[in-house]
């Protein structure tokens, strides 16, 4: 028990010395911005580094600091897990005096509602979510008609493929990531009544070696075009430029890392929606405005942040335009890739004919369409 | 394998070591200080690697964590599962048994209490439903503790190694029921179970939103360290985790202490994530737990399985999470750097702290 | 290709990765060392291999490194636990907590950057064999040189002086003294030595199967190192076949998916733990078991 005693008095002195080089170190601590700068935080799940959705998000945030220049101050913070360190993260940049705070993964949703709940002064975005009620007055929640663009790879994938066998792999059944896998196969389908989508999951939203047992695996199926929705998308495109097969992109135009085997995909451009987000909040205007809502930015309004990214080499120039005049299409109000009638693989109706799918439709899709083999995770 | 109980008073790497004699303690000491010094010497020249000004270090970390009254009650409420996972290895330990699986048993008393929270929360009055949410929690953990527990008892099989391996399964029972069954209708298509009611939420005691769960973890420790240490139970568990042969003699009924040992220590870490759910959560989502029950494993071991200095080391560890907000807004550090410093303290207490070989 | 092959050709590059650190864990276990840090010593590998590569366009640097890296990190554990007599379960955890620290701030910047993985070397007549033949000898050298490590190691620990005296050090160490050796000595070799090879585990998944680092990109695959050593019963070849058989399952969601057929993700995930807790439990209680002594009181070791 001595002992012990003496190792607690070393822990409580080292702890003392640390304190004092805190209380030293303190004083010079405070710096910042001018007054007159909003603080406006960026909370990400993962590596502001990973070629995907991350990345995307810290160039958006990049860009704003760069185009608001000092009417903003710009703090991050990645790697945040979806749990309540998200509220604590959120927290600390309210310490720092952040007065608007995009809270940028999917699995933040509920703690960014209830942190905007509990602070009404703060303006708190969720990018991705969606909310099916009343917004409090300093929310809202912001995304693309992602489906669209993934429709429009999909159409370059169908066009493409030789073997009419094309690949997605996920991560989760999430609602998202199913409105993705059919508009890639509906997309396909435009060009190419034969195309099939082979669907493989990883249970996971960034795990290297299963995305590429998932490659293998659907290589061995005879598909010979690939995409995805993993946040991570570098070991996808690896696996399939080393098959010499095709690949349509997400989250990040990734085209250098394989530009033959590139054909085109779907990159985010979050910087003018970061941007207008920030200016009415500093207008005054936020608050009953259209980012005090569920803002979806979609091809006909010309603001959708996913935005259609580079066309490789393989893709011939006939399918090029065909892609752009469906975009065109896409691009009139009210239009979708989403256009019934859509059936379920069991043939039920998920779109009825005569209606378009609406953003909030899409948020409770639960079944992939036809032409879609593979089903979704079994009980 | 004749040994039925475990050998550990034979450390593996018994090598003969010099026992310090008594004058020499206080260069023990200086060691110790020394080696915490050269840790935070070593951290923050690695931070100034990385870009940071390591006079901005300290301030930002204190800010994110105990300089403002937020900060320093969202410290105490991460505290809680990190605690109660730490308490969850600290008994056992009493007994000789390795809980590895605290990760495991947060995440079945989180499962739990959602499912008894959800069922119950609007029929049963408010106390009621409460405490019926909670006790489900930590049944649970007791219950997956338990199976670790029984294997190593009637099987042999190393309660560590089970322990460890049930967090994985854990998890993907969890996943399981989130993705599938009790995925929320209403959630827009979030992997989430349906909000628990108010009624089996805890309450914001303070304007921080400081909670009751920091409370029942306060009286945990204590309680367990009483329990330990004043009662003919823990003592019965020290001398069968200190002496196996001593309490064969004795006529101890072991199988019983082991079997009480663990399925006490699961259902602290089943009331951790209970608490954690009702107090801070409030509903089942993947990320609940991640790594909170490795971390209380370690702070178990820092404050060397004492009830009271394990659930300190905790807060402690609590406090470099959260600091972790700080290294990145302030100092401009990528966020894992917090899994760096909380190694390296460990680490230290590793090489330079007092090893097995001299027991308490 | 039929389905067996198939199956085959998606599951041994990542058998391997298990392979590698799982052959390191039993050199360590053997002589006493259980070592959790396992991941954390793979992912070094992991980052190592792909940074070493990236700098210096030689992917064979990159594996040497990724060695180094994932002994480096051993070295440390077995540090605390041989020299200090520290806590094994707590060491092993801290050096896998370190690892994911410092990978990540330091591979931050390599996330999203890709290099070539290692080629493969198809063997003229074996591969031609039908079925399996593609599978097993289309693959690159560090499969190859795992096929000829398993039985390396085996030859190693059951013939050689040095081997007896390895597994002894787990045993009785008193008597490994008495006969000229130095536990203490080979326990800490033993130890960084399975660091390295689960460094190479990290190199043949970072560099041998994709390509590219991502952030804790182990996922858990050292945890299963450590389980499949168990599963093994502590043998070379169970190693062997526990290795290939937890690669057939991870592999095998993505081949059943790819086929068309629908499955419960969650439980297949989650197989490889729950097998491995059965056969440990029916091992320990009905098996001779042949775990090295004085594991079975680091396992159940407190402080």
């Amino acid at each position: 028990m001595r002992t012990s005693a003496r190792a607690a008095a070393a822990i409580v002195a080292a702890a003392a010395v640390v304190l004092l080089a805190a209380c030293s170190g303190s004083s010079a601590a405070s710096t910042g911005a001018s007054k007159k700068a909003t603080t406006v935080g960026f909370i990400m799940v993962g590596s502001t580094d990973d070629a995907g959705y991350n990345e995307a998000v810290e160039d958006g945030a990049k860009a704003v600091e760069k185009d608001l220049g000092t009417s903003v101050k710009v703090i991050t913070a990645d790697n945040i897990p979806e749990n309540d360190s998200v509220t604590q993260t959120m927290q600390a940049m309210a310490n720092q005096g952040a007065k608007i705070i995009f809270a940028t993964s999917y699995g933040y949703y509920k703690y960014a509602l209830e942190f905007a709940k509990a602070h009404p002064d703060i303006t708190v975005l969720h990018q991705g979510g969606f909310l099916d009620g009343t917004f409090p007055k300093n929310f809202g929640t912001y995304w693309g008609e992602a489906y669209d663009p993934v429709g429009l790879g999909g159409m370059a994938a169908g066009a493409v493929t030789k073997s009419d066998k094309l690949g997605f792999i996920y991560a989760f059944p999430i609602a998202q990531s199913i409105a993705n896998i059919d508009a890639f196969e509906l997309g396909a389908q435009k060009v190419n009544p034969n195309a099939q989508t082979y669907v493989v999951n990883t249970s996971n939203w960034c795990d290297p070696l299963k995305q590429k047992q998932a490659v293998t695996a659907l290589l061995n199926q005879g598909v010979d075009v690939f995409s995805q929705h993993q946040d991570c998308q570098s070991t996808v495109i690896q696996a399939v430029k080393s098959a010499g097969k095709k690949i349509v992109g997400y989250h990040y135009d990734a085209k250098s890392l394989d530009p033959d085997g590139w054909l085109t995909g779907s990159a985010w451009k979050w910087a003018p929606v970061y941007e207008a987000i920030i200016k009415s909040v500093e207008g005054g205007t936020f608050t009953g405005s259209k980012y005090n809502a569920n803002w979806t930015g979609t091809f006909a309004d010309g603001n959708n942040p996913l935005q259609l990214a580079s066309f490789g080499s393989s893709v011939p120039a006939d399918v090029q335009s065909k892609i752009l005049a469906e975009k065109d299409a896409l691009s009139k109000p009210g239009s979708s890739i989403f256009e019934g009638p859509i059936y379920c693989q069991d043939g039920t109706v998920l779109v009825p004919a005569g209606k378009t799918a609406t953003y909030a439709d899409t948020n409770s899709f639960s079944c992939l369409v036809k032409g879609v083999v593979g089903t979704l995770p079994k009980s | 394998m004749s040994e039925q109980l475990p050998q550990v008073v034979t450390p593996v790497a018994a090598q003969p070591r010099l026992r310090m004699p008594a004058w020499l303690s206080w260069r023990r000491l200086a060691i110790v200080v020394g080696a915490y010094l050269a840790c935070v010497v070593v951290f923050a020249a690695f931070a100034a690697w990385q870009g940071a000004d390591p006079g901005t270090l300290l301030p930002a970390m204190l800010q994110s964590t105990v300089l403002n009254p937020t900060a320093l009650t969202q410290t105490l409420l991460r505290a809680v599962p990190i605690g109660f996972a730490a308490l969850a290895a600290v008994v056992p330990a009493r007994a000789g048994l390795v809980n590895v699986g605290a990760e495991g048993q947060l995440i079945m008393g989180a499962v739990a209490a959602t499912g008894v929270g959800l069922a119950v929360g609007t029929h049963v009055p408010g106390p009621l439903a409460l405490i019926a949410t909670v006790a489900a929690g930590g049944v649970a953990g007791a219950v997956w503790a338990g199976i670790s527990a029984v294997f190593r008892i009637w099987f042999r099989a190393a309660e560590s190694v089970t322990s460890l391996l049930l967090n994985f399964v854990a998890s993907d029972v969890m996943l399981f029921l989130i993705y599938e069954p009790w995925k929320d209708p209403a959630g827009s298509g979030q992997p989430q179970s349906r909000p628990l009611p108010g009624d089996v939420r805890l309450g914001d005691l303070t304007s921080t939103g400081l909670n009751a769960s920091v409370i029942v973890l306060a009286l945990a420790a204590v309680g367990v360290w009483l329990l330990l240490r004043r009662t003919g139970w823990g003592f019965a568990l020290r001398v069968i985790g200190g002496n196996p042969e001593a309490a064969r003699r004795s006529a101890l009924p072991s199988w019983s202490l082991l079997l009480s040992a663990m399925l006490v220590g699961g259902l602290l870490a089943g009331l951790g994530g209970a608490l954690n759910l009702i107090g801070v959560e409030g509903q089942l989502r993947p990320g609940i737990t991640t790594t909170f029950g490795y971390v209380g494993f370690l702070a178990a071991f820092l404050g060397r399985n004492d009830a009271i200095r394990a659930t300190l080391a905790a807060l402690l560890f609590a406090a470099i999470a959260l600091s972790g907000n700080g290294l990145q807004l302030v100092a401009g550090l990528d966020g894992n750097i917090v899994n760096v410093l909380l190694g390296s303290i460990v680490l230290t207490m590793l090489l330079v702290g007092r090893t097995q070989g001299e027991r308490l | 290709m039929n389905i067996v092959g198939e199956t085959l050709a998606t599951a041994i590059p990542g058998s391997v990765a298990l392979l590698y650190p799982s052959l390191g864990e039993l050199i360590s276990e053997r002589t006493g060392v259980t070592n959790l840090g396992t991941e954390g010593s793979m992912l070094s590998g992991a980052l190592a291999g792909i940074a070493v590569t990236l700098a210096t366009g030689n992917p064979v640097l990159g594996v040497l490194a990724a060695a180094v890296a994932g002994a480096a990190c051993a070295a440390v554990h077995a540090l605390a636990v041989v020299l200090r007599g520290a806590n094994q379960l707590a060491s092993g955890l801290v050096i896998w907590f370190l690892a994911l620290g410092v990978t990540s701030v330091l591979g931050s910047p390599l996330n999203g950057k890709i290099v070539d993985p290692l080629p493969a070397l198809r063997i003229p007549v074996l591969a031609s064999i039908p079925g399996i033949g593609p599978a097993l000898f289309d693959q690159n050298a560090l499969v190859y040189a795992a096929y000829l490590l398993a039985p390396a190691i085996w030859l190693f620990l059951t013939y050689t002086r040095t081997g007896l005296a390895l597994r002894a050090t787990g045993e009785r160490p008193a008597v490994v003294f008495a006969g000229g050796h130095n536990p203490t000595a080979l326990r800490f070799s033993a130890t960084t030595v399975g660091g390295a090879l689960a460094g190479l585990g990290g190199a043949q998944l970072a560099l041998g199967i994709v390509g590219n680092w991502a952030n804790g990109m182990t996922n858990g695959y050292g945890f299963v190192a450590v389980a499949v050593v168990i599963f093994a019963r502590w043998t070379p070849l169970g190693v062997v076949a526990g290795s290939y058989l937890f690669g057939v399952a991870l592999a095998l969601a993505s081949v059943i998916q790819a086929n068309g057929i629908g499955v419960n993700q969650y439980l297949l995930d989650s197989l490889p733990y729950a097998v491995t807790i059965i056969v440990l439990v029916l091992v320990s209680r009905f098996g001779r078991s042949n775990a090295p002594e004085s594991q079975r009181d680091a396992l159940s070791e407190t402080v």
